[in-house]
């Protein structure tokens, strides 16, 4: 038990290491360079990246942070050099609204598309009528 | 879309902003002439400005329009200002560079790449047109060649 407990302890110690952030950034740094991305990388945030640019982002970010900015005055920092592509998330306005707006009416327009496929309909009435002769209709 | 994706959409440039300002020392071997530091402010407004970012360890692209810069900031000197920004570098390994190919335009040492986010860059090399009135006007990314060289620098000029 105490050997399990043991290597619990390690293991646990192992993956906080993983995934903290190095000593001298705060955890909030590294908030807001997730929602930024690395110019120079693909597919990476300026949190993940070890790149020059992403290292001197989260510098910048922490200074920022140190002088009282705000999270959002921090990334506007950001989208007024890069522009709007340095967000992961679009922002919610302009053209990039379509962005938000299409998935939605899409899955709308499926979901109606796909009730009135498969809507209960009435019979035609010829064959409720041939129905109910043949049930009257004495089994050959 | 751009007819050139080399001519990246550039905030800056989209919009003319006015050129972000910065003091960074200068390459030892350019000291002598140009001081222990470069402020940009000084020569903003004045002449028009070619700022090219570039760095010792960006092979190929840095080592193939070096040549292309040194001749073109020989023909146009007194018209237009070359500065380079050596960026995420080595001291001595930028100076082996500058050596090697002779570049006789002053060059900023910024190993943090402070400069270069505030441009906006994305990556080295990348080159920004400053107009006469101290506006960016222009970002080229990937080296810089003769026939887009000739082009912008004759725009800047007209």
């Amino acid at each position: 038990m105490r050997l399990f407990l043991l290597v619990l302890l390690f293991w646990a110690g192992a993956l906080a290491q993983e995934t903290a952030p190095p000593p001298d950034l705060s955890p909030e740094v590294f908030q807001i360079a997730r929602a930024l991305r690395c110019p120079v990388c693909q597919g990476e945030s300026a949190a993940e990246s070890n790149s020059g640019v992403a290292v001197e982002m989260r510098r910048l970010i922490a200074e920022m942070l140190q002088e009282g900015k705000s999270p959002e005055e921090i990334k506007a920092f950001f989208v007024e050099r890069y522009g709007d592509w340095i967000l992961y998330e679009p922002p919610r306005r302009g053209l990039t609204l379509w962005a938000w707006v299409l998935p939605l009416v899409a899955l709308l327009l499926l979901g109606l598309g796909l009730f009135a496929y498969f809507r209960p309909r009435p019979l035609p009435k010829e064959l409720l009528e041939e129905a109910e002769r043949r049930m009257k209709e004495p089994p050959a | 879309m751009q007819r050139n994706p080399k001519e990246l959409p550039s905030v800056l440039a989209q919009e003319r902003r006015p050129a972000p300002d910065f003091t960074l020392p200068l390459l030892p071997p350019y000291r002598a002439e140009w001081g222990e530091a470069f402020r940009l402010g000084d020569h903003l407004g004045k002449k028009p400005i070619l700022l090219n970012f570039w760095a010792s360890w960006c092979y190929p692209a840095c080592y193939e329009e070096a040549p292309v810069l040194e001749s073109f900031w020989r023909r146009y000197r007194e018209r237009v200002l070359f500065v380079g920004v050596n960026v995420q570098d080595k001291e001595a390994e930028a100076v082996r560079f500058v050596e090697q190919f002779g570049l006789s335009f002053p060059s900023v040492f910024d190993p943090r790449g402070r400069v270069g986010v505030d441009y906006g860059m994305y990556g080295v090399p990348e080159t920004f047109l400053i107009d006469r009135e101290g506006r960016v006007v222009l970002r080229h990314a990937g080296a810089v060649d003769e026939a887009a060289l000739s082009r912008y620098l004759e725009e800047v000029l007209r």
